[in-house]
């Protein structure tokens, strides 16, 4: 894949530091290779290799005309937002109407005026991330998003990422988010699609939350079912930061969202929540591997699955406690529910506690629908069918209470 | 008019036979109570009547308001006509009270032929019927079962049989978990409810509730099927003597 296309010209190959970055991510990538059943982090949601070169990466400007769903704004959410748009893994908008305190540029502008060199490729290591090595490899898409000191947004930003149908593509999409000191913001990421569209995202987040900054993230890869998207979401959390992550995945090829978060100083605080439902087939993964670094540190994780048809649904969760972050608390619960003979859901709680003064705990459930529960119902007379809907409806909502923003909440539970 | 008709039914769990060669006619209007020691098998012939799928009938009858009972699905029992309260009512977390009951009252309209109601409608509904219960409507907005105790399971079971308004009602040990207060708020919702067209079977092990809740038939109920009916005097009998002399008799 990389050797195919490495030929093919992006902006500011004669930039040194973004020409060695990429080429870092070439070099990464060719030496590490792309996971397979032995990498333990893509044990459950590996594929062939040979699958990426049915994608290409197209490089041509963004065209679209002005009908081009993705520029309709009512078409995305029904509460007020920023919006910023990317349309076949291209930036769309020319300008972003945005208040005082807050800066977006494209990932173009933001290396060309050097803003993005202190944060781009800083927040992980290429060599546990094959996918994120890929996506540095062809850096160029994306938006870099700084909330200065002291900004409190009145509204969402919501990034909405449109695919429509044609040659199957591969988007390598980059984004950075800084969130300077006591700064607050939602961000909402929303990938639609046509829906017969065949599409590879491929995305990297790069997230700073500095001291007492709040961020609650949201995201829904409500892509096309033939669609696959692998997203990893770097974030380095400072004193008494908070990330908040909510992420749902709806039914396609493949949905991976992975948090490598660090809790770098005391009072850092993160979540990661979501909820996956594919009823048909495909795999969805929520990986999570949160550090705590520093004493007085907290991360909780709530997610809920459902699965039916030959879907199988993956979580793989990694606290990390360091030998000097004493007094932490690390909280993590998955629950999933089983729906056919067919589907599977593979869990993998990972707790390394290297300190003595620590709450942490961790579990896992999977089963089918409680009988007890449906002939409840049923007594009731509700029909069956119904009834187990209302328990799906049950176990999922859980996760949504996890939800702050309340319109971001009842948009979600009533689309997803 | 009959309401519950049951011919020498015999029904059990994994190959058990519980039930024995039970027969029983409840017409409109009327009040039973069936009364048996503990493990008699008296929750068994109530979830046989529900529909409860863990059960098997392996021989004999039964008729609601004339259909053939043991051919319908518990929903299609419900909406029938078929109201039982439950001993253990079972705790859904993530479901309200309202949402649950909105989706059983409107399911039991839709049966019957009738528009469904919308929310505003419904939830007139719901106030009224909870408020004549001592329902908060703060307890309405939780979720079913949820955390409730054994008072406030039991009231919201009659608050579920007070919209449903079935024909036939069967309390399953209504009495059970309750002091004596929340057991006369029970009973006086049952009796509020009580009309010539409806019937109530109540399942007991003690006189408590029929004290409040008058029968005017008391069957002991004793390896499987009836081994003497009566009427409330007969459940007076019994708390004298005790099952013990009865079950000689079988």
């Amino acid at each position: 894949m990389v050797e195919d296309n490495h030929n093919i010209t992006l902006w500011g190959e004669d930039i040194p530091w973004l020409f060695g970055l990429r080429e870092k991510g070439r070099q990464t990538t060719k030496a590490i290779g792309l996971p397979n059943a032995k990498t333990e982090a893509w044990k459950y949601s590996h594929f062939a290799p040979t699958i990426l070169d049915t994608y290409h990466i197209d490089t041509t400007p963004h065209h679209c005309d002005e009908n081009c769903h993705c520029h309709d704004e009512k078409a995305s959410t029904p509460f007020a937002a920023y919006y910023i748009k990317f349309c076949n893994g291209k930036l769309a908008n020319e300008h972003f109407d945005l208040p005082a305190g807050v800066t977006i540029k494209s990932l173009v502008e933001a290396i060309f005026d050097g803003d993005a060199k202190a944060y781009l490729g800083k927040s992980f290591d290429l060599e546990k991330f094959p996918f994120a090595a890929l996506n540095t490899a062809y850096l160029e898409q994306g938006v870099m998003l700084t909330v200065e000191r002291g900004t409190v947004l009145d509204r969402p930003i919501l990034l909405h990422y449109h695919q429509h149908y044609g040659t199957p593509q591969i988007n390598h999409l980059r984004n950075i988010f800084v969130l300077e000191n006591r700064s607050k913001a939602t961000i909402i990421e929303y990938f639609t699609a046509e829906s017969n569209a065949e599409y590879f995202n491929n995305l990297v987040n790069e997230i700073y939350v500095r001291e007492a900054a709040q961020l609650q993230h949201y995201v829904w890869q409500n892509e096309a079912v033939a669609a696959r998207h692998v997203a990893l979401t770097s974030v380095e959390v400072r004193k008494d930061g908070t990330y908040n992550c909510f992420c749902a995945q709806s039914e396609c090829v493949l949905a991976r969202h992975e948090s490598y978060i660090r809790l770098q100083q005391e009072g850092a605080a993160a979540e990661v929540n979501g909820v996956y439902r594919l009823m048909h087939s495909g795999v969805s993964d929520i990986t999570t591997n949160i550090a705590h670094l520093a004493p007085h540190t907290v991360s909780n994780q709530l997610v809920k699955g459902v699965v039916g048809g030959a879907a199988k649904g993956v979580f793989q969760g990694q606290i990390h406690i360091a030998p000097d972050a004493q007094q932490t608390e690390g909280y993590q619960l998955h629950r999933a529910l089983i729906l056919s003979d067919d589907a599977e859901v593979d869990a993998k709680p990972e707790l390394e506690i290297f300190a003595d003064d620590v709450k942490c705990s961790h579990g896992n459930t999977c089963g089918d629908l409680d009988a007890e529960q449906l002939f409840y119902m049923q007594s009731r007379g509700i029909d069956l069918e119904t009834a187990k809907q209302l328990l799906i409806e049950a176990h999922i909502n859980e996760a949504f209470e996890k939800i702050n923003d309340n319109n971001v909440k009842t948009w979600l539970k009533k689309n997803f | 008019m009959v309401l519950l008709k049951i011919e020498n039914l015999t029904a059990g769990v994994a190959q058990k036979e519980i039930i024995k060669n039970f027969s029983l006619t409840i017409n409109a209007g009327e009040v039973h109570a069936i009364m048996g020691p503990n493990g008699a098998g008296k929750s068994t012939l109530s979830y046989v009547l529900a529909g409860k799928s863990d059960y098997e009938v392996t021989s004999g009858k039964a008729w609601l308001n004339g259909q053939d009972l043991l051919q319908m699905k518990p929903e299609e029992r419900a909406n029938a006509g078929l109201f039982l309260s439950m001993q253990y009512p079972v705790a859904i977390p993530g479901v309200s009270v309202s949402n649950f009951l909105k989706h059983a009252v409107n399911a039991k309209r839709k049966y019957a032929g009738l528009p469904e109601l919308d929310a505003a409608e419904f939830l007139k509904l719901l106030r009224s019927a909870a408020k004549e219960l001592g329902i908060s409507a703060e307890m309405l907005k939780r979720e079913i079962n949820v955390g409730f105790s054994g008072g406030e399971k039991k009231r919201m079971e009659i608050l579920q049989m007070s919209l449903l308004k079935p024909q036939l009602a069967i309390l399953d040990e209504a009495d059970s978990g309750l002091d004596i207060d929340a057991l006369r708020v029970v009973a006086e919702g049952v009796n509020k409810l009580r009309t010539a067209d409806n019937a109530l079977l109540i399942i007991t092990h003690h006189n408590d509730l029929l004290d409040l809740i008058k029968p005017d038939f008391v069957h002991i109920y004793a390896d499987g099927h009836i081994v003497r009916s009566g009427d409330a005097n007969l459940a007076l009998e019994l708390e004298q003597s005790g099952y013990k002399s009865f079950l000689e008799e079988v």
